[in-house]
């Protein structure tokens, strides 16, 4: 048996030994993360599954608005050698026109992940034959929802129609506040607790 | 030969009693949906076991739409979530009652300014009782639940007839919020 500081060594040697990492970073026995170049990221996914890595937990994405980029982050699993591995790579923000190769070849179950991106982030994945179909959400109308600039406010504003408080809810009929009472109440109560005492 | 001790009742009357002994039996017998669409389902597992029993008010859980009386809307609601919502009401029989649980379903609660949910439930379906908080407290629910039968017996519960009356003006703001309440996926078609 491997204890798990040996999978990180392995896995560190592994990757580091054959891809141009531009960063490696070991969060934890069970965690580490690599960040890659998009051209390396279909290759390295490829080593990883054939090592073992054979589980893709999860695909998301990440806005970085200041910088004009993407982030992609790709989680897989191995049974075997209990570490998550994050595969991170950068790609240009274009609202219309960012894409990413699709990695169904490598992994099938991506298909899924890749449409829910497209929709909340609009990055298109050529190579899926239905990354622009909905998934998540239902005949939506306006830009993808997680993007930095989406205003969720103004949409909801918008979209759904708020409940109105007309004043008399706040201090109805000119009632007093009961808080002083209400403390006093709990402050008995609390004595009495610790059996009346102090 | 008419009776001299019992003056006959007109059929209207006939039914208004029906309707009372219908719903002394119904409140005391009440079959809930629940719809755990949020947070505040966690307030019905101990609301339905021994801490609170609610078997004692005569209420239990029921599995299908069509044999339940009451719905539980248990929290936030998303665009996704309400189409099926609006399929389950449409399903149930009447007479049926809705209970909206915590402030996400009174104006949306945390999730005010969020994207993807509704604010305000009865907007979209009739509402009977509201149990506010967030999530509320296990004796709030308890006591909506008595209320709603009190506002069975007192004839108060009258969401399911605001519903077919101003039927319109529902259908009107669930296409404003919804586009479309047909659901069109692909894994159910
Ligand atoms: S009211 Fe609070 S506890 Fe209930 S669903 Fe909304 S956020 Fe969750």
């Amino acid at each position: 048996m491997m204890n798990s500081m040996n999978n990180v060594e392995f896995l560190n040697e592994l990757v580091n030994s054959k891809f141009n990492v531009v960063k490696t970073e070991i969060i934890n026995a069970e965690q580490m993360s690599f960040i890659v170049d998009s051209r390396d990221v279909h290759t390295l996914l490829t080593l990883l599954k054939t090592s073992g890595w054979k589980q893709l937990s999860y695909l998301s994405a990440i806005d970085w608005i200041k910088e004009d980029e993407f982030e992609l982050v790709y989680i897989v699993f191995n049974w075997d050698r209990p570490v998550h591995i994050q595969v991170r790579t950068r790609i240009k923000r274009d609202r219309e026109n960012a894409s990413f190769e699709t990695i169904i070849p490598i992994y099938p179950g991506a298909k899924y992940y890749e449409r829910e991106v497209h929709e909340f982030f609009g990055i298109k994945f050529p190579g899926n034959p239905d990354f622009h179909k909905q998934l998540i959400l239902e005949n939506w109308d306006d830009m993808p929802p997680l993007l930095k600039d989406f205003d969720p406010r103004a949409y909801s504003d918008s979209h759904f129609e708020k409940r109105d408080y007309p004043e008399k809810h706040i201090n109805l009929n000119n009632q007093e506040s009961k808080q002083e009472k209400r403390q006093k109440r709990n402050l008995k109560s609390l004595l009495l607790r610790n059996g009346g005492k102090k | 030969m008419k009776s001299t001790k019992f003056s006959p009742m007109t059929q209207e009357q006939i039914d208004k009693k029906w309707w009372e002994i219908g719903n002394y039996f119904r409140r005391n017998s009440l079959w809930m949906l629940m719809y755990c669409t949020g947070c505040c389902a966690i307030e019905l597992p101990p609301a339905m076991t021994s801490a609170y029993d609610m078997e004692r008010l005569g209420m239990g859980p029921m599995a299908t739409p069509r044999q339940a009386d009451v719905l539980l809307v248990t929290g936030y609601l998303s665009l996704k979530t309400l189409r099926r919502l609006i399929y389950t009401y449409e399903q149930m029989s009447e007479p049926k009652y809705v209970v909206g649980f915590g402030s996400c379903t009174i104006n949306g609660g945390i999730y005010h300014d969020s994207h993807a949910v509704i604010n305000k439930l009865d907007q979209y379906i009739p509402v009977d009782v509201y149990v506010a908080g967030c999530m509320p407290n296990t004796e709030a629910v308890m006591n909506g639940f008595t209320d709603l039968m009190g506002m069975i017996k007192n004839k108060t519960a009258r969401g399911w007839l605001d519903y077919k009356e101003r039927n319109d003006w529902y259908k009107k703001n669930q296409l404003d919020s919804l586009g479309e309440v047909l659901v069109h996926d692909e894994f159910h078609e």
